[in-house]
């Protein structure tokens, strides 16, 4: 891949903040359907073109997603769903699968989504200019994570440290290992709480979760529930933050959040569409492979270019326009096949609470005039910034 | 082969289905409402429920293991629920009517 020249040489998309992305991938596009870009300094193949990106989510063969993700997140992460394959991943997958099914994910929405969304809106309530990201998007679905665990309110702080911490491992090893050995000092206290006095809640349905005979160590329980922040947390408030920045500027789409649950559900899945958070998933090649008119060698870092996918106008015709009513079933934001996300009902169901919420409790808001709002990042991408005035024009 | 799909709404659809392929990829294509199929037919999305209802005569193999623990999760179950991506088409199921439920969610 090394002897490889990426296009666009000056745009490293590890770094970059990219506003420009969907502009960008049009003009990449016109080059092929997988591409050579540019990724931490290196060259990577881009992969734009939804049929083929669908295949590759389903080839376990050449595109197996563990490898790469025991090299980037094992060493602070521990063993997790994301480098587990075949039979260990099928078990270890069934035994927390029935804490993220439709019919559990609904009594959350009651018993703690909705709870969270008014209580961070109480704390925007009688302000008249407000900074959304981090009144709202940022803490929210971090909060559903922390609630669902059993963290006490008051050490929440130091959980967002550790989890910001814990996937810094690229960056800083030692750092990044040394949050997850706190993180984990802190959870097995609880763990051995649940395994002791279990109850109905999340830890104790995972230390007592059983299949065909299997059970989940403390080590596993642990892996997992580190995994659930930057899979669960960061990924929902960057598209929360996205899909905010859209309705906030259009009075007909806000109107449209107000409407039915149906309405919601819909907005929801176009703004995942349009700007999904994982815009680039990194994802090392299993096997040597021809794919798309290139030949990608084992070994090889390619990036799953998901919001060149969902943008693809073969099967999303006219995809810059944000259209809520067009049919989305072929989008890729939540991945495919086996390891398709398993965080999907609670992230939607987060979302489409918020819109309910927040619009309910302030149906006036919209973006302060004058600001440019950019969507920024490429492998989490979403709105940095962005003033919003809770009642309307002050 | 006709497969009849009764959508949110009550309103029947009747596509052609092909034989071999998945009552979930027969909606889809025909873009019946309320069957996503978002994980593309791992059992890992619970995005293609549906209530079954084989012709007279012909019955559906029991769901698997995986199948029933998926099912145990959607909304609003029946004893006839049961994933479509999970129900292989074939000749003697001509006529195979799936209810899609009022939400998957
Ligand atoms: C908008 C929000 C979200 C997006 C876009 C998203 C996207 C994804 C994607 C693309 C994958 C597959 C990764 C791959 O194939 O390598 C994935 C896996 C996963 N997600 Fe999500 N996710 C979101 C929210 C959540 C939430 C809220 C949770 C949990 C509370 C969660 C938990 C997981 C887990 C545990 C996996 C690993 C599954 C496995 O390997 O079997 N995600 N997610
Ligand atoms: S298509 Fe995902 S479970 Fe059937």
């Amino acid at each position: 891949m090394n002897a490889v020249t990426p296009l666009m040489p000056d745009i490293d998309f590890a770094h970059d903040d990219v506003p420009n992305l969907h502009e960008l991938i049009d003009e990449l596009r016109a080059h092929g359907p997988v591409v050579p870009v540019r990724y931490h300094g290196s060259p990577v193949w881009l992969i734009m073109d939804h049929g083929l990106l669908k295949g590759a989510f389903e080839d376990y063969v050449h595109f197996d997603a563990t490898e790469g993700y025991k090299l980037i997140a094992e060493p602070s992460m521990g063993k997790t769903l994301q480098t587990m394959a075949g039979e260990e991943h099928r078990v270890s997958r069934a035994l927390v699968n029935p804490l993220f099914m439709p019919v559990k994910v609904r009594s959350y929405v009651e018993a703690l989504i909705e709870p969270i969304a008014h209580e961070l809106c109480d704390r925007i309530e009688g302000q008249r200019e407000v900074e959304f990201v981090s009144a709202f998007a940022r803490p929210y679905p971090f909060l559903v994570i922390t609630r669902l665990l059993g963290i006490p309110v008051e050490d929440e702080a130091r959980f967002m440290e550790w989890a910001i911490k814990m996937i810094d491992f690229p960056w800083d090893p030692e750092g990044s290992v040394r949050a997850k050995e706190e993180f984990d000092a802190y959870m097995q206290a609880i763990i051995d709480d649940r395994r002791a006095n279990p109850g109905d809640d999340f830890v104790s349905r995972l230390a007592h979760a059983e299949y065909e005979g299997q059970k989940l160590s403390d080590e596993r329980i642990l892996s997992f529930l580190g995994l659930l922040f930057p899979a669960g947390s960061d990924t929902t408030y960057k598209n929360g933050s996205s899909l905010f920045a859209e309705l906030l500027g259009k009075p007909e789409l806000c109107a449209m959040a107000r409407g039915s649950d149906k309405d919601r559900e819909a907005i929801v899945t176009e703004g995942l569409r349009w700007q999904p958070p994982t815009a680039f998933l990194p994802r090392m090649a299993s096997a040597d492979v021809d794919f798309g008119g290139v030949r990608i060698a084992k070994g090889d870092w390619t990036l799953f270019g998901i919001t060149a996918a969902n943008n693809d106008p073969a099967v999303f015709p006219d995809p810059r326009r944000f259209d809520p009513s067009r049919d989305n079933r072929e989008i890729l934001t939540f991945g495919r096949s086996t390891h398709f996300c398993l965080g999907m009902h609670v992230a939607r169901r987060e979302l489409e609470t918020a819109l309910r919420v927040v619009f309910e409790r302030f149906p006036n808001i919209r973006l302060k005039p004058g600001q440019d709002v950019q969507h920024v990042g490429a492998v989490l991408r979403g709105v940095r910034h962005m003033i919003v005035q809770p009642y309307g024009e002050a | 082969m006709l497969v009849r799909f009764i959508d949110p709404d009550g309103c029947e659809h009747l596509v052609e289905g092909e034989a071999g392929e998945s009552a979930m990829r027969c909606a889809t294509r025909a873009l019946i409402p309320g069957i996503i199929g978002e994980c593309g037919g791992a059992m890992a999305c619970a995005t293609c429920h549906c209530y079954a209802t084989p012709p007279d005569g012909a019955t559906l193999p029991d769901p698997a293991a995986q199948e029933r623990d998926m099912i145990d999760g959607c909304i609003d179950t029946r004893p006839t629920s049961r994933l479509t991506c999970q129900v292989v088409l074939a000749p003697e199921l001509e006529g195979i009517t799936f209810i899609v439920p009022a939400s998957q969610v």
